[in-house]
């Protein structure tokens, strides 16, 4: 499945791409995140509670980052174990451009998912996954507008 | 958590300390051992757990049991008038209208949801009305029968 | 003497269910229902990947979770052995089988999205949903073997990794020579390919099985949502667990349909078996539906080419099918018997072929196993049979009726000798066909279809004709084609001191209505009312070493082993009788009831024989023992062949591709029939599983091996919108080698609808030129035809 948007953050770049690699704020802005952890430069483990219609599953997220190109350009590689909810995978090409107003971030991620999530929750992988993007871009637009 | 839950089951008055998660399907199958609503599906769509909840056709396997908290909750063991099978559930034993029995309790809660709505359903009412039950044995001519004359016994006693 | 009422409850009455009083009042008692005191709760972990090693597994945040008794690994189960395969099929150059190991739980390898891998207990089932989701199991994802084709070609990868190949066998019937010639000369061949779609067999009932060992004698108890308890006790006692039969006893209660997918010997009842003396409390598990999808055994699943060769009168000459059958990630437990003796020894049909060839190859892939669902393998049969005749007679411009009867087996042929090694007993295969299209007018067909196309339908008409083989089996011929057990049926009947009678049946009865259809058998041989009677089934503990429900077996081979058993009744009563009328019993007859001497008033009424055998005051007791029970083994000459033709008139809508069925008509010839309201209502459901396989069900894998068709919400079963009132009728030819003349009737619905749905599409789509779709016909399909470039 193929995920593929973009939005403008009332924020300049480098205060984007700082936004972005910093556990701290990713942790408050990813809804149902527990906790994150970061383990090298390039290397994160967070846990995130997220609910796919009737599937609800602690995952456990390890999530590299790649093709570092600051702050225009990354690659996030992720895969997360949600025990016996399933596992989901994939990866995201996200670039920043500064543009009037602010930043446009755009996001091209393909994921894949298995175990109860595909078997149940697949028809609302699209719209939960949705949710969960606008909720954190809204949530990052907080975090600039708060002045943090 | 556990919480109290008090309700109104086949006339009588139940009380329990149950987990606040619990649904009232299982809290009717499992703590009242009312075993004849059934759980044949876990994304509320077979209709095997359908029973009422005040009046009205409920797949119980989408409530929590606090959810029916002081309501009136009738379940197929209710139906019946002691030994006299109700007319719904004679008219299925009438026209074969159940085989292994599984799905049988929720169409017949759905059958007499159905005929509180509408006392003489014709055929392709009945069929349209049965869109939340499954049955997987009798390829539905047999139960639409039922009901269709389910239906008339009612009207007629 | 007043001549008795009639008792209007013998065979060939319509008498309603004696088991419905307790569905239809929620007392019926299903596995799931029973609760045993200091019960614990089991829920599996399972597989999310279709193919990957297991590292590890790290239990201990599960067992330091609330209320978690036990956590099991295969570890535990490395005293036991795997899950047994009952049926042995030869490749073609005599080999046997690959038959890999099919462990209780995953040893170091995930097979399929669904495998278990660990088992949790706990004191609840939310407590053991709670910490199951904390096992951590360590796995690395390997890429999964989905597609058959893509299996069997690429042998660098391997779905067993210590198997030679992913073909678990070659195998082959038939004459391939001849075969071949006849094809060469022949004046037409048509030639079609075709897939038997893979179906979820969704029983309403889930399965689940409770576990209950006795510290006190040291015997096992497990009930069990089985068709078979017996084939349990023996597959899971002898073969997996090491326990002695007399130690080990299997209920199966009510069980809320089966439709094949309750025969095998699964995991989870091995599973609790174990728990519940590990843990020394009773241990219940019951699957959510979500679990059923991924564990339950699934059913077809075949990638068929089949060519069909005529003279220029349309003469068949000879019939030629390759299959590549799905056989799932592991070898459950009848699986390879389906797509090879179910299937390859029907393709005779009702016809008179000369020249049949089959070969079958049995592919492992990643995922959920496949066996016996419905028909099993005679479904299969009769769909590219009747398909490959529909389009033959599209080819050749010979009427569909026509080309068939053209190539009937005469009513006059039987016995009669197929080149795929079946001997048919008896049939008319005209006769049911004509009923059919007296039933449905066939005439007043062009003005039906006139009058739905002027309402923007193309309105089309399909028949299938079809012959199965079932009443399984006779055991030396089952015994010689790869069966690892006898395939008799057992049944007792014990008389009581009142007259009343206990039936007990290694039948099982789960939506079939054995407890009214038995009955009536001994009713009208006994002469009692069917309120005296009573049917017992489904516990090892009380019946005798029977073989259980499955392929129409049960009124055709348990219901002759009643009938036997009952003539041994009044055989014996009629020697209690004779002694109470100091007459010689071969004076004796026995008629409604009353035994009495012919040519004078004297009688007796069976109640008093029965009182007579158990208190045998003035007894013969050199001569006849007391007590009156009686038990018969029956095991069947041959296969019975229920047969007949079934006519689909659907309607499409020409704007959204919408398949409306309009009209179903199945007659049917089951041979001497019990209870006709019963029949019928099993024709109903067969038919209503055939059309859900015909326009709506399929089970989709995507490329990682998820099951994509997992829930009810992507499964697409029939539901009653999608339905019409199905009609039968019946034709009967008695079956000529078993006591009542029966011959079965549980799938031949099943069996003959899917042709007759997908002959009618294909028809109403004439004007598109269209040959073949492939099932599910979904609306989606017909709508793409119909919109293509050029149409």
């Amino acid at each position: 499945m193929d995920i593929v948007g973009e939005r403008v953050i009332d924020a300049p770049r480098d205060r984007v791409w700082d936004a972005l690699n910093d556990p701290e704020v990713l942790k408050a802005c990813i809804m149902g995140c527990e906790e994150i952890e970061q383990d090298s430069e390039t290397e994160l483990r967070a846990t995130v509670v997220a609910k796919f219609g009737p599937v609800k599953a602690k995952f456990k997220a390890d999530i590299s980052l790649e093709d570092l190109n600051p702050p225009e350009s990354y690659r996030l590689v992720g895969q997360g174990q949600g025990g016996i909810a399933g596992f989901a995978k994939g990866g995201a090409a996200i670039t920043l451009e500064e543009v009037e107003g602010g930043t446009k971030l755009s996001y091209n991620a393909d994921m894949a998912i298995g175990g109860k999530l595909a078997q149940v929750g697949s028809r609302l992988i699209g719209s939960t996954t949705n949710k969960m993007i606008n909720a954190f871009f809204d949530a990052l637009d907080e975090h600039f507008s708060a002045g943090s | 958590m556990s919480v109290n839950v008090s309700m109104t089951v086949n006339g009588k008055p139940v009380s329990a300390e149950v987990e606040d998660e619990m649904l009232l399907v299982n809290f009717l199958r499992d703590h009242l051992r009312l075993t004849g609503t059934h759980v044949g599906c876990d994304t509320s769509q077979c209709g095997a757990c359908t029973i009422h909840v005040d009046g009205v056709a409920v797949k119980s396997c989408t409530m929590l049991a606090v959810q029916a908290e002081g309501s009136n909750v009738a379940t197929i063991e209710g139906v019946s008038d002691g030994e006299t099978l109700h007319p719904m559930q004679q008219a299925f034993k009438d026209n074969h209208g159940l085989q292994c029995g599984f799905c049988t309790p929720g169409m017949v809660m759905s059958a007499l949801d159905i005929v509180k709505n509408n006392p003489s359903p014709t055929e392709q009412e009945v069929r349209e009305a049965l869109e939340g039950n499954l049955c997987r044995c009798t390829g539905y001519t047999n139960i639409v029968r039922s009901i269709i004359a389910g239906a008339k016994e009612m009207e007629a006693s | 003497m007043a001549a008795a009422e009639p008792l209007n409850t013998g065979i060939g009455e319509s008498v309603t269910r004696v088991e419905d009083s307790r569905f239809l009042r929620g007392h019926g008692n299903y596995v799931d229902d029973i609760i045993l005191p200091s019960q614990t709760y089991a829920v599996m972990v399972r597989s999310p990947y279709a193919r990957a090693t297991v590292n590890g597994i790290d239990t201990s945040a599960a067992m330091g979770s609330g209320g978690v008794l036990a956590v099991l690994t295969a570890d535990d189960f490395s005293a036991f052995g795997g899950l047994p395969c009952g049926w042995q099929v030869h490749s073609k150059n005599g080999d046997p089988m690959t038959e890999p190991k099919h462990p209780i739980l995953a040893e170091g390898a995930v097979r399929h999205v669904g495998d278990p891998v660990a088992v949790v207990i706990a004191e609840s089932k939310a407590e053991a949903r709670r910490a199951a989701a904390l096992v951590d199991v360590n796995y690395t994802e390997m890429s999964p073997l989905i597609d058959m084709q893509g299996a069997v070609a690429g042998s660098a990868e391997l779905v067993h990794s210590d198997t030679p190949s992913n073909v678990c066998f070659d195998w082959e019937l038939g004459d391939e020579a001849a075969t071949e010639a006849a094809i060469a000369g022949a004046a037409h061949v048509t030639r079609l390919e075709l897939v038997n779609n893979r179906l979820v067999p969704n029983a309403m009932e889930p399965r689940a099985a409770i576990g209950d060992y006795n510290t006190a004698n040291g015997e096992h108890t497990l009930y069990t949502t089985s068709q078979n308890p017996h084939v349990i006790r023996l597959l899971m006692g002898a073969f997996v667990l090491s326990l002695p039969e007399h130690k080990l006893r299997v209920i199966a209660p009510d069980v809320g349909g089966g439709f094949g997918s309750k025969i095998f010997h699964y995991a989870e009842e091995a599973i609790v078996t174990v728990a519940s003396k590990l843990i020394g409390r009773p241990v219940k598990w019951t699957a959510d539906r979500s679990e059923s999808f991924i564990s339950d055994a699934h059913g077809r699943d075949h990638l068929t080419t089949v060519e069909l060769a005529m003279d220029a009168n349309g003469k068949f000459l000879a019939l030629r099918a390759t299959t590549l059958a799905n056989m799932g990630a592991y070898l459950s437990t009848f699986a390879p018997s389906v797509p090879t003796y179910l299937h390859g020894t029907l393709l005779a049909g009702t016809y008179t072929t000369p020249a049949i060839y089959t070969n079958v190859k049995g592919v492992f892939t990643n995922t959920v196993a496949v066996d016996a669902y419905r028909g099993a393998g005679r479904p299969e049969a009769s769909y590219l049979l009747e398909r490959v005749v529909d389009l033959a007679a599209i080819e050749t411009g010979i009427d569909p009726v026509e080309l068939r009867r053209r190539n009937f087996i005469q009513p006059d042929a039987f016995p009669y000798d197929t080149p795929v090694a079946l001997t048919y007993d008896i049939g008319n295969y005209q006769a049911t066909l004509d009923m059919a299209l007296e039933k449905t007018d066939a005439a007043g067909f062009e003005g039906r279809k006139a009058a739905s196309a002027a309402r923007g339908k193309l309105r089309g008409r399909g028949i299938a004709c079809y012959i199965e083989a079932c009443g399984i089996a006779p055991s030396n011929i089952a015994g010689a084609l790869g069966a690892r057990a006898g395939l008799y049926e057992a049944a007792t009947v014990r008389v009581n001191p009142t007259g009343s009678v206990a039936v007990l049946t290694g039948s099982h009865s789960h939506g079939q209505g054995h407890e009214t259809t038995f009955a009536q058998v001994v009713s009208d041989t006994l002469g009692i009312p069917i309120e005296n009677v009573d049917i017992v089934h489904g516990d090892t503990g009380k019946i005798p070493f029977g073989m259980g429900t499955y392929g129409s077996r049960s009124i055709a081979v348990g219901g002759a082993a009643l009938a036997n058993a009952l003539d041994k009744i009044v055989l014996k009563g009629r020697q209690i009788a004779a002694h109470l009328m100091e007459a010689s019993a071969d004076d004796v007859v026995f008629k409604d009831g009353q035994f009495s001497i012919e040519g004078t008033d004297k009688s007796v009424g069976f109640g008093d024989v029965a009182l007579t055998a158990y208190v045998p005051h003035n007894f013969p007791l050199e001569t006849l023992e007391p007590g009156l029970e009686e038990t018969a083994f029956y095991d069947p000459k041959n296969f019975t062949y229920p047969s007949g033709a079934y006519v689909c008139e659907l309607e499409i809508d020409k704007e959204t591709g919408v398949i409306d069925i309009v009209d179903f008509h199945a007659s049917d010839d089951f041979g001497n029939i019990i209870n006709p309201m019963i029949v019928e209502g099993q024709v109903h459901g067969g038919v209503a599983q055939g059309v859900g396989q015909a326009l709506m069900e399929g089970a989709v894998y995507d490329d990682n091996g998820q099951l994509m068709t997992g829930s009810y919400m992507d499964y697409c079963m029939p539901r009653a919108d999608d339905l019409p009132n199905v009609t039968v009728s019946n034709h009967v030819t008695a079956c000529t080698h078993n006591p009542l003349g029966v011959k079965g009737c549980g799938e031949a619905g099943a069996i003959g609808s899917p042709p007759a749905v997908v002959n009618a599409v294909i028809n109403a789509l004439g004007d598109y030129g269209v040959k073949h779709i492939d099932m599910p016909v979904t609306a989606h399909k017909v709508w793409s035809i119909m919109n293509a470039n050029g149409n």
